[in-house]
């Protein structure tokens, strides 16, 4: 076990990190920017260094500072948290080459999970289900035959594309040879290359991801999933597990498939595969090769620390759980607080005049915040996660709207306001939403004034 | 608080304890002919320390020492004074270019511009640290192999 970890994050998760170190009782070391001087994962921690300026990447981005860090304190491993430099292969590479413990899996495939077309191609190797499409297409026929095989929508995207551009939709087929005729012109226009491919398209799908832990030695299991459909601009706000949409042989069905392909992969820690779910089947999206915001739901189902796992994994012990072992117990409901406003999102940076989280049974809050607290307006906006577990869901939603009204952040505005009005919701009590749900609500909410 | 030897420069303590408040510093250290005066006071205590003959010197290989809990960075109230230069990066000060060999500058010795007053250690790399203006170096605030963060304030240059 490693004598020292020095957690490379701030906030809420370096928190949650310096939580599970003091439990198998290792020594900490937190690092900050001088804008988190007085922050909570500072004060908590057995030691901290002062690594650079407010911007990231003067500090929390900022390697050489980190890796010096490391070397004034002793520490021995470091845990990169989520964001920053937690999927940055480099980082793990120099560490390495300094014999400091990177907290996660090889650099290796840090980098293929990057590269987000190798690990499509990868996924889709390792047996895991992707959406379908195809290769370069070179005339309309050839795009009809695939169109016809796999069904309407289908959508129309550049080789070469990125940010939306080069990419059309076809709902029927009369509209395909258009389709492909404005994504070729536009394709040409944004990137010089009018080479384009067919992709299926889904139009309800919800966002489920697999859970996962691998020792690199071989062994690996899945903790179940999570449905993280309510998002906006792609930014994850509740979560849920399980979801309300999967039964138990579709559970078993992915998980093993994800687990699968872990143990072929010899992946090493922890780690999420992504889908998209329609329909029955699942497509992948990525696979985030750190620990996610989102992994205290599984946590709460399953009982495991996931960070005190990954870091005997990272010290070289060997999973001794095995799937059998793994039981999902009840439900449980993340909410993720920011410094936002309910209604604009526009962040709301300030100083936290009073701070009164929610408590009881099933009641847990995994936040920096204080009474006091100055929440700089340098880094993201999510001041805390509120999860909540019980034995059904819809015990859970009660428990939710009960901890959603003790919860009082006064100074700043969160988006709490939100979370209380979603509980009210039927397509929300009736777990019937998909990933354009939230943004489609909110429109409506908009509109209405 | 430890008092070792007998003679002691008490004017140059007097000295050092009103430059003190004069300059809003919480601690000032000077070496002068093999004796060392640190003077300091915290929250409401002043304490003053000297030592005599050799200022260990650092063995090869150099070893950090581990810092222990820090309070907040002392930067804001140090940075205060308009001389005090203050650690561009985290790393491990060393007074002098090697082990044993003479300080690239000496308490109340004068500096120009640019000239190297310490250097950092941090990834294996030597990094110069130039005095930013021309003056007299009235104080350095870290010791020779001590760990330093980013903001810490390291030495002070007074302007003539």
């Amino acid at each position: 076990m490693f004598d020292k970890i020095l957690i490379a994050n701030r906030g809420e998760i370096a928190l949650r990190i310096e939580r599970a170190c003091k439990e198998l009782g290792v020594a900490t070391v937190a690092v900050h920017s001088t804008a988190d001087a007085n922050a909570m994962h500072v004060r908590l921690a057995d030691e901290s260094v002062c690594i650079g300026a407010p911007p990231a990447k003067d500090s929390y981005l900022n390697i050489p500072a980190i890796v010096a860090a490391c070397e004034i304190t002793g520490a021995d491993a470091v845990h990169p948290g989520y964001g920053f430099l937690a999927e940055n292969a480099r980082f793990a590479e120099i560490l390495e080459e300094h014999e400091i413990t990177f907290i996660g899996p090889t650099a290796e495939h840090v980098r293929l999970m990057g590269d987000k077309i190798q690990a499509k191609v990868t996924a889709r190797d390792l047996g895991i289900p992707v959406v379908p499409g195809t290769g370069l297409i070179s005339d309309f026929d050839e795009a009809r035959a695939f169109a016809r095989d796999i069904g309407y929508p289908v959508l129309v995207k550049a080789a070469a594309g990125g940010g939306g551009r080069g990419m059309k939709l076809a709902l029927f087929e009369n509209e395909l040879e258009t389709a492909l005729q404005t994504a070729r012109n536009e394709a040409k226009a944004a990137f010089g290359d009018d080479t384009v491919y067919l992709e299926k398209y889904l139009v309800h799908p919800r966002h489920i991801e697999v859970q996962v832990l691998a020792d690199g030695q071989g062994n690996a299991i899945h903790l179940g999933e999570r449905d993280c459909s309510l998002q906006r601009r792609h930014q994850k706000l509740w979560e849920e597990a399980p979801s309300p949409a999967l039964n138990e042989n579709e559970r078993v069905r992915i998980g093993e498939t994800v687990a699968q392909a872990m143990r072929d992969l010899s992946y090493r820690g922890v780690g999420t595969v992504e889908f998209l779910y329609e329909n029955g089947e699942f497509y992948f999206i990525e696979m985030n090769t750190r620990l996610q915001v989102e992994h205290t739901i599984t946590e709460m189902i399953t009982g495991l620390d996931l960070v005190i796992e990954q870091i005997r994994i990272a010290a070289g012990a060997p999973l001794t759980l095995r799937q059998e072992d793994i039981r999902f117990n009840g439900h449980a409901i993340e909410c993720r607080i920011n410094a936002e406003n309910p209604h604009t999102f526009r962040p709301s940076p300030g100083t936290i005049t009073h701070f009164h989280p929610p408590g009881g049974l099933g009641v847990r809050v995994d936040s920096g915040a204080y009474a006091g607290y100055t929440i700089p307006p340098y880094y993201d906006s999510l001041i805390g996660k509120l999860i909540v577990h019980a034995r059904t869901r819809n015990e859970c939603l009660m428990r939710l709207k009960r901890a959603l009204g003790e919860f009082v952040v006064d100074g700043i505005e969160t988006t709490i306001p939100l979370f209380t009005s979603l509980i009210s919701e039927p397509d929300i009590v009736d777990g019937n939403y998909d990933i354009h749900w939230l943004e489609t609500h909110l429109a409506k909410l908009g509109a209405r004034g | 608080m430890t008092q070792k030897g007998a003679s002691f420069d008490k004017d140059l303590i007097r000295e050092l304890a009103s430059l003190l408040e004069e300059t809003g510093l919480t601690e000032i250290e000077v070496e002068h002919d093999g004796k060392r005066i640190r003077v300091a006071r915290g929250v409401n205590l002043t304490t003053t320390l000297t030592t005599t003959g050799d200022v260990p010197a650092s063995s090869e290989p150099r070893e950090a020492p581990r810092p222990g809990k820090r309070g907040s960075p002392q930067s804001e109230e140090f940075i205060v004074h308009p001389g005090t230069v203050t650690s561009p990066m985290v790393g491990t000060a060393y007074r002098s270019p090697e082990p044993g060999a003479p300080p690239f500058v000496e308490i109340g010795s004068k500096v120009t511009a640019g000239q190297t007053i310490l250097i950092i250690e941090a990834m294996k790399t030597m990094n110069q640290i130039p005095s930013p203006r021309a003056g007299t170096l009235i104080a350095i605030l870290v010791e020779d192999g001590q760990p330093v963060e980013y903001g810490e304030p390291l030495a002070v240059i007074e302007q003539r």
